[in-house]
């Protein structure tokens, strides 16, 4: 059973962040709670109160405008997102990556802010998200909004930049680069639904004929990273494409420091870091 | 459909038998209406939670609980030493909570009581316990070498069926050892000898349901439970041996059970929920173990070690085979012991072996306590078998195929224990050639990524049930006043469906629609009849007997009321179509509901009475094993089978898909095809599924790593190969009902083999370690490079 705690679902946001003024860090902000209520059932977690936010209308936008970018709620779902009109052939990378987490009964539940606020090294969202240049909007009670990188955000295995009294208001993703492909790439233990062993998110593009790729990784380090050495691999001039392909491999190998536990071992989550870049970056080049 | 075997005596078109009807359990499942032992709630009914050992072992110094007993709703904590009891199916060697030490990580060490579950939680959280470690032994051959910590000192004293074998001083809980023709002889004989060693990790039963109990020990001395068990007459037998109260104090009342494979089967939890009653004063306890503590302290499948030895001549004959077989009992053997006795017994799968010398042994180590798992025993050693035949045979040269063909055990032959195999036994041959054929043995399917291979295995399988000799099972039928059907049943619906085809057969036999047959939903031992365990794939052959028997029973006493009433001899009557007929004059007849209750005359008078008809089926001829030899009679019959596999290989990442999964199983006769693909279906998933992911994973103290469903992997929807081809072979075993044998265990029994002999196909590479993970078997390639 859970532990006991008081529950709040304010309507509004103000209420929201008065609440968690009131209360810091004995709160917790509850949305889908699928990350939440299983850390509270194991008793890692004995929040004294949770705020729900799925009342808070503003939360529960997403909301695409062509040429700006796509603008994610906190209380949106990745069922929402899924389904969001043409978000599979723009977000191509991120839409993927929203599919293949947890099952269908999971994504009808589970936000994708709540999937970066967890900071679970193996989010799936966030490969992608960090390659999309996304930008989490932060508010608190006094300060109003601020925008910060996805790629600051996370700063250590289930640890972010959010202060107690803060919250993640919506996550902003940019308009994706003309043309550009991009794929995840989860490797599991199974075949059905599994956290990732490894993750890749890839993205490809062509800048005025010149090839551009951004790689960036879940569950081999202790928080997802992007992996920006290799964008500049392919920019140089001097090499074949698969010299430049096994160099990315390489860099990527020796940037992520996967560890060994009960999902799978360092030496094996290394292979297949090598393994699965290499597949990737070859097929988003054949596409664009 | 015409039969004339012993078991359904009727010469003509058969109405139900053989049919494929829907589940009788069906509509009510689906309506969520099917009562499970976790909807039972009692007035006054208190909720116990458990405190886990942190140990795998080490010495239990104090422990306070009154903190514990101070929070508000809790009614009462108990210890080990408030319940000085030891239980046990086989071998009388497990404590009610633990008693002195504690022997795995999970051990129940102490129960709180309380008015609702959020104060037994609170309080148990608050219960201190003193500790000191002692070495504890983690892993099965090292507890066998002399000098290992022993986790029962006391072996010597426990009390065990005289069918087992606990040897004091030692970890050895049943050491079981077969002798058959000349092992040296055979060896001389033998011009190729092929040694290898396999392995498999304890593995969790996942039922869908936890286990869940009620006891309630009444302030009159008599004993209530209401539990998830596959076997309410165990339960109680046991609970009674156990703590002295005479069998009809104590009542154990069965709902349908959410699955059980073998984990449930026994006793487990009962009489802990029992005297915990007696200790809060009487009133009923209800236990329910989350998934967490089911993974931690509810029985699990034992692991297993195997070496095995295996002479061949190089035209491809066994000759002789000296086998080794270690099971990891865990912390208590319990029932356990009878797994490896199982194994042993059946050693050499399903060949024909002259010269055999085996020794199996149930080894106590300080892991999570074993009990029966579906397969019992042969899902483990016919791992290893089925990989030791694929690679004897690619030693020889010899074609995998050709090679268990050559050496397949056929009526006539000798099994293990020197049983001579019965001339309708049914016929693993058959089973062979018809996965070989439906898989294109021999057909190589190219891949376009050089990345990826693909490739074919098989694997045979053979199990009888494991059982004692006098394994009984009976049936009730008791017609209503209206003429529709009760019939009752201690066979336990935990979703195999053998009730469905109970009512089939019972349908066969009354002549009564099978719309007008209930079977009791529920078992209850004051009124149910007497059903050993629901366990074993026995209980369609027996209980399908004891139902035949039954309706005969209560047909003779139908034709003795209409005999007078028709003024006809009873051998001139036929009951058909809810009618007693004279044969031949259909005008002369008189329907089933005007005599099931008495027949009535106009003036009132009545002859007869209620008709309740009962049949009861034990094994026939079945003996104990000699003690030294193994030799003798074991098996109520052996059902035989095989399954393949073709598989797509990723050779830089050891991921493997199943994409063609093919099972055939003799089953003497099919009382319902649907049932019995679905069995074939279901456990060639289950089997699936055990052979690539699930497992226990301990860290060096002991400790589960992965007690949640998150990390112990199962198959899933999404890893269910997308073809499935279900065999039925029908060689009717003129003894089962209509022919029948059972099929449920075996259903599981040799996917893991397939998956890996298919990998040795593709590679080269020999992997003898389950679980078939991609990261195991990614290793396993990579050694090779």
């Amino acid at each position: 059973m859970l532990p006991k705690f008081e529950y709040y679902s304010p309507t509004s946001l103000s209420e929201a962040l008065d609440l968690l003024e009131k209360y810091g860090e004995d709160a917790k902000i509850i949305a889908g709670g699928t990350d939440l209520l299983v850390s509270m059932r194991d008793r890692i977690l004995k929040p004294k109160c949770l705020i729900d936010i799925k009342k808070i209308p503003e939360l529960r936008r997403i909301e695409y405008k062509e040429g700006v970018g796509l603008t994610i709620g906190a209380a949106v779902t990745f069922k929402d997102i899924l389904e969001y009109p043409n978000l599979e052939k723009k977000y191509r990378v991120l839409w993927e990556a929203v599919k293949t987490i947890g099952d269908m009964i999971l994504r009808n539940r589970a936000t994708l802010v709540g999937n970066i606020c967890n900071a679970s090294p193996a989010a799936d969202s966030a490969p992608a998200l960090l390659i999309l240049d996304a930008r989490a909007r932060i508010i608190n009670k006094n300060d109003g909004v601020r925008e910060v990188p996805l790629e600051r955000f996370f700063i250590g295995v289930k640890k972010t930049i959010l202060k107690p009294t803060e919250i993640v208001k919506e996550v902003f993703v940019p308009e994706p680069p003309a043309n550009c492909y991009g794929k995840y790439v989860k490797v599991m233990r199974v075949q059905s639904e599994d956290l990732a062993v490894v993750g890749v998110a890839g993205l490809a593009y062509r800048d005025r004929g010149d090839l551009i790729i951004r790689l960036a990784y879940s569950s081999v380090a202790p928080t997802p990273i992007r992996v920006k050495e290799v964008e500049e691999v392919f920019k140089k001039k001097n090499m074949s494409l698969d010299e430049k392909i096994e160099e990315a491999v390489k860099i990527s190998s020796e940037k992520v420091s996967p560890i060994s536990d009960v999902r799978g071992s360092a030496e094996y989550r290394l292979n297949l870091v090598k393994v699965a870049t290499r597949r990737l970056i070859k097929e988003l080049v054949e596409v664009v | 459909m015409f039969v004339n075997h012993e078991g359904g005596h009727y010469l003509e078109a058969l109405k139900y038998v053989g049919k494929s009807i829907t589940r009788i359990d069906a509509v009510e499942k689906v309506l969520g209406i099917a009562e499970y032992a976790s909807d039972i709630e009692l007035p006054g009914m208190l909720y116990a939670k458990l405190l886990l050992s942190p140990y795998a072992h080490a010495k239990i110094i104090s422990i306070n609980y009154e903190k514990a007993l101070r929070v508000p709703g809790v009614v009462s904590v108990a210890v080990g030493d408030d319940f000085p009891f030891r239980v046990g199916l086989y071998v009388n060697d497990r404590n009610i909570l633990a008693r002195k030490k504690v022997r795995w990580v999970g051990e129940p060490v102490a129960a709180v009581v309380a008015e609702d579950l959020e104060a037994a939680e609170e309080a148990v959280e608050l219960i201190e316990v003193e500790y000191e470690p002692l070495p504890a032994v983690l892993d099965v051959r090292e507890a066998l070498k002399p000098g290992a910590p022993l986790v029962h000192e006391e072996l010597g004293e426990y009390a065990h069926s005289p069918a087992f074998n606990p040897i004091a001083g030692t970890n050895i809980a049943n050491r079981f050892t077969l002798k058959k023709g000349n092992i040296v002889e055979g060896f001389n004989k033998s011009e190729v000898v092929v040694e290898n060693e396999f392995y498999m990790p304890q593995v969790s039963h996942v039922q869908m349901e936890t286990h869940v109990c009620i006891g309630h020990y009444m302030a009159d001395g008599n004993i209530k439970i209401w539990t998830s068990a596959q076997s309410p007459f165990t339960v109680r037998y046991i609970l009674s041996h156990s703590i002295g109260v005479p069998l009809h104090r104590i009542s154990v009342y069965v709902p349908y059970v959410g699955g059980g494979f073998g984990g449930k089967a026994g006793i487990n939890f009962e009489p802990l929920v029992v005297l915990l009653s007696k200790k809060a004063g009487y009133r009923p306890v209800k236990l329910e173990l989350t998934r967490e503590e089911h993974f931690l302290a509810a029985p699990l499948r034992q692991g297993f070690y195997a070496k095995i030895k295996t002479g061949v001549t190089k035209d491809g004959k066994i000759m002789a085979e000296k086998i080794f077989y270690a099971f990891d009992a865990g912390a208590y053997a319990d029932y356990g012991v009878n797994v490896a006795r199982a194994a042993g017994y059946s050693c050499t799968g399903p060949y024909y072996v002259p010269n055999i010398e085996a020794e199996s042994l149930a080894v106590y180590t300080n892991h999570q306590w074993g009990t029966a798992f579906r397969g019992f025993g042969h899902f483990e050693f016919l791992w290893a078998i089925e990989r030791q035949m694929e690679i004897v045979a690619s030693k020889l040269g010899i074609d995998p195929v050709e090679f268990r063909l050559k050496n397949a055990l056929l009526p006539g032959l000798t099994t293990a224990t020197g049983e001579v195999l019965r001339e309708d036994a049914g016929r693993v041959d058959q089973c062979i050639e018809a996965v070989a054929k439906e898989l294109r043995w021999g057909e190589l399917t190219p891949t376009n990524d050089p990345k990826k291979v693909r490739a074919k295995g098989i694997a045979a399988l053979w199990k009888a049930p494991a059982m004692p000799p006098n394994a009984a099972s009976s049936a009730i039928i008791k017609f209503n006043e209206d003429g529709t059907v009760l019939l009752s049943v201690g066979v336990t619906e935990i979703g195999q469906g053998t009730v469905t085809s109970l009512a089939q057969i019972a349908a066969e036999e009354l002549g009564v629609p099978i719309e007008k047959i209930r079977v009791v939903p529920f078992r209850h031992t004051d009124l149910t009849p007497y059903s050993w365990q629901t366990v074993a794939s026995r209980n369609l052959f027996m209980e399908g007997r004891a139902v035949i028997r039954a309706a005969r029973d209560a047909k003779e006493q139908i034709l003795e009321i209409a005999s007078q009433v028709l003024r006809a001899p009873k051998d001139d009557l036929i009951i058909k179509d809810e009618k007693v007929w004279v044969k031949g004059r259909p005008e002369w007849s008189l329907h089933l509901k005007d005599i099931v209750a008495g027949y009535v005359y106009p003036n009132g008078n009545t002859i007869g009475g209620p008709i309740i008809g009962r049949g009861y089926f034990v094994g026939t001829r079945l003996s104990y094993l000699d003690p030294e030899t193994g030799q003798g009679y074991p098996a109520l019959k052996w059902t035989f089978g095989a399954q393949g596999v073709e598989i797509e290989l990723d050779l830089e990442t050891g991921e493997v898909k199943v994409l063609k999964l093919v099972s055939a199983f003799d089953v003497g006769k099919a009382i319902n095809p649907m049932l019995v693909i679905g069995q074939i279906i279901g456990g060639g998933i289950q089997s699936l599924s055990l052979g690539m992911w699930e497992q226990y994973v301990y860290d060096d103290k002991g400790r589960m790593l992965n007690p949640n469903l998150t990390d112990y992997k199962i198959a899933r929807a999404g890893d269910i190969p997308e073809e499935i081809i279900p065999i039925i072979i029908e060689n009717p075993q003129s003894d089962g009902p209509y022919g029948a044998r059972g099929v449920a265990e075996l259903s599981m029994l040799s996917v893991p083999a397939a998956i890996a002999n298919a990998i040795f196909h593709a590679t080269g590479v020999n992997i003898n370690d389950l679980p078939l993970t991609y990261e195991n078997i990614w290793k396993a390639l990579n050694k090779k490079r």
